[in-house]
């Protein structure tokens, strides 16, 4: 145990030095991560100036959904980043999975450590900035149980896309191409519960609280620390689920990714 | 000319071989759409019309946006900056073509095949669905015409210019990206700029991006008409001269300075 977490550490470390061997390429990249993240929150704040609420939420609430968001997924793309389905696609279509599976180590920790997009730093931040904002312009009467739900509700969320991450690298061994529809659920999810989750349609919203159920790890959480109203007639533990959607969601994909490696076939390049 | 056609044909057929990934990408694109129209109702709220768009226009604007994002290439187009890194464009050098007129042919015919399999084909399935708007008389259908295709032509004249930057820099993806998210706030993309303060569409008009995609949405659901409408033309126009000869000029400059590694 302690010699794969020292092989993943020494991993990272490798991960460090290239990507910080190009200093001005990284700037500009962590700047052009980060600019996605605040031109896209800038453009719904600027719209909310005409629009003035969304379904009964200002901006500043909005921002408290999105800001988590945006912190939990540039973490978990930034540590999860060896399995993005569409650079984990490429690697099963050269063949260097086959090298990865050789070697005397787990290979989920190979895959974990064989990249470490650091570019990412530039999503959290502005994600943290996003956040900063909405708290500093919501009044919020904190207890120590809504304290912990904050740090809670991101590792929640790092770990239920980390999740959708490994299983659509797994779904790779068989597409051998990495599928573009997974981004609807990865991207796509991030996406939706960026949002108060009560403005979407029922078949939207039923997807993603039965099938999906993401509405557990941001919406519900935050309109108990938020103190909203609930439009939606949420059971009494809905603010707490979130670390058992996202641990569950992270398990049954460890669970289909060694079924998979189980079940691989190299493609022989 | 025949050159030119004869590229295009070929960036056709070439195109026409990814069918699935075409076919993906449209998933991707209708379903995204979907969540951007349940946001876009949902900031409506219980308003008929917000500057002087209705909800079915609101609509259409969503998904048009989503239909053009592959007609565009919105999301990335580095090919003519990996041409430079292979090596490649050295063999495109010699051909009897400029290099900006051969792209031009190779992208139409990228631009043509997402225009019909992306675009069309994702419009026609958000129609069983949804109340949409469109262009009211012959007029206002020829001006949708010309402005897309003219809308086309300055993405293509941008694109060419932000890859030639492959000429100075090992790694110019970096700076690449950095462009083209800039190219989502101020074409529409993220939000149609009539939705938004006067002053953010002020600094937009200055530059090219409302001339690629915004125009074409406000065309379409008919807020963008008659004098407007031919003004919008004619600076669609100036954008292709301007960026066309800026991506001349810079080319040569760019050209002067290739180092083809033998191997």
């Amino acid at each position: 145990m302690t010699h794969t977490l020292r092989i993943y550490l020494r991993l990272l470390r490798v991960q460090f030095r290239s990507q910080l061997q190009y200093r001005a390429s990284f700037v500009f990249l962590l700047f052009g991560t980060g600019l996605t993240a605040s031109l896209e929150f800038a453009s719904l704040a600027l719209v909310l100036q005409r629009f003035d609420t969304i379904r009964g939420w200002t901006v500043a609430e909005v921002a408290f959904l999105y800001g988590l968001v945006e912190i939990a997924f540039g973490l978990m793309d930034m540590v999860f980043s060896g399995f993005d389905p569409q650079r984990f696609g490429l690697e099963v279509r050269k063949g260097t999975f086959d090298q990865i599976l050789l070697r005397p180590i787990s290979p989920t920790v190979q895959v974990l450590g064989s990249d470490l997009a650091l570019r990412r730093i530039g999503r959290i931040l502005t994600g943290a900035a996003i956040f900063a904002f909405a708290i500093s312009r919501v009044s919020i009467a904190w207890t120590p149980v809504k304290l912990v739900l904050v740090p809670v509700m991101v590792v929640s969320m790092v770990l239920f896309f980390g999740g959708l991450f490994m299983i659509g690298a797994t779904i790779a061994f068989w597409t051998v191409e990495s599928i573009e529809v997974m981004n609807i659920v990865t991207y796509g999810g991030a996406y939706v519960i960026s949002h108060p989750m009560h403005i979407y349609q029922r078949w939207l919203r039923g997807f993603f609280t039965y099938i999906l159920p993401a509405i557990f790890l941001n919406y519900y959480p935050a309109l108990f620390i938020l103190g909203k109203t609930d439009p939606l007639g949420v059971p009494a533990w809905g603010p707490y689920a979130a670390p058992l959607v996202g641990v569950g969601v992270l398990l049954a994909a460890l669970w289909f990714w060694r079924f998979g490696i189980r079940n691989y076939q190299s493609t022989g390049t | 000319m025949r050159l030119f056609l004869e590229i295009f044909i070929r960036s056709v057929r070439r195109q026409m071989t990814y069918r699935a990934t075409i076919l993906a990408g449209l998933a991707t694109n209708y379903i995204f759409g979907l969540f951007r129209i349940a946001i876009l109702l949902a900031l409506y709220g219980d308003r008929q019309s917000v500057a002087g768009v209705d909800i079915d226009g609101a609509v259409t604007y969503m998904v048009l946006i989503q239909a053009l994002i592959g007609f565009l290439s919105m999301f990335s187009w580095f090919d003519l900056m990996q041409s430079v890194y292979t090596g490649e464009v050295s063999g495109d050098l010699l051909k009897p073509i400029s290099l900006y007129t051969l792209w031009m042919a190779r992208d139409l015919g990228r631009a043509a095949v997402q225009f019909v399999f992306r675009g069309l084909l994702i419009f026609a399935l958000y129609l069983p669905f949804f109340d949409l708007a469109y262009p009211a008389g012959a007029g206002q259908w020829l001006g949708l015409a010309i402005v897309i295709v003219l809308g086309w032509a300055v993405s293509f004249s941008w694109r060419f210019l932000v890859n030639l930057f492959a000429f100075w820099s090992p790694n110019a993806l970096g700076i690449g990206r950095f462009l083209f998210i800039l190219s989502w706030f101020f074409s529409g993309f993220l939000m149609p700029l009539r939705y938004y303060p006067d002053w953010v569409v002020e600094i937009a008009n200055l530059t090219p991006f409302p001339y690629m995609m915004n125009v074409v949405l406000d065309v379409f659901i008919g807020v963008l008409t008659g004098p407007d409408l031919f003004a919008v033309v004619m600076v669609q126009l100036a954008w292709i001269a301007a960026l066309g000869l800026a991506g001349q000029v810079v080319l040569r400059a760019g050209v002067r300075r290739l180092v083809i590694l033998g191997g």
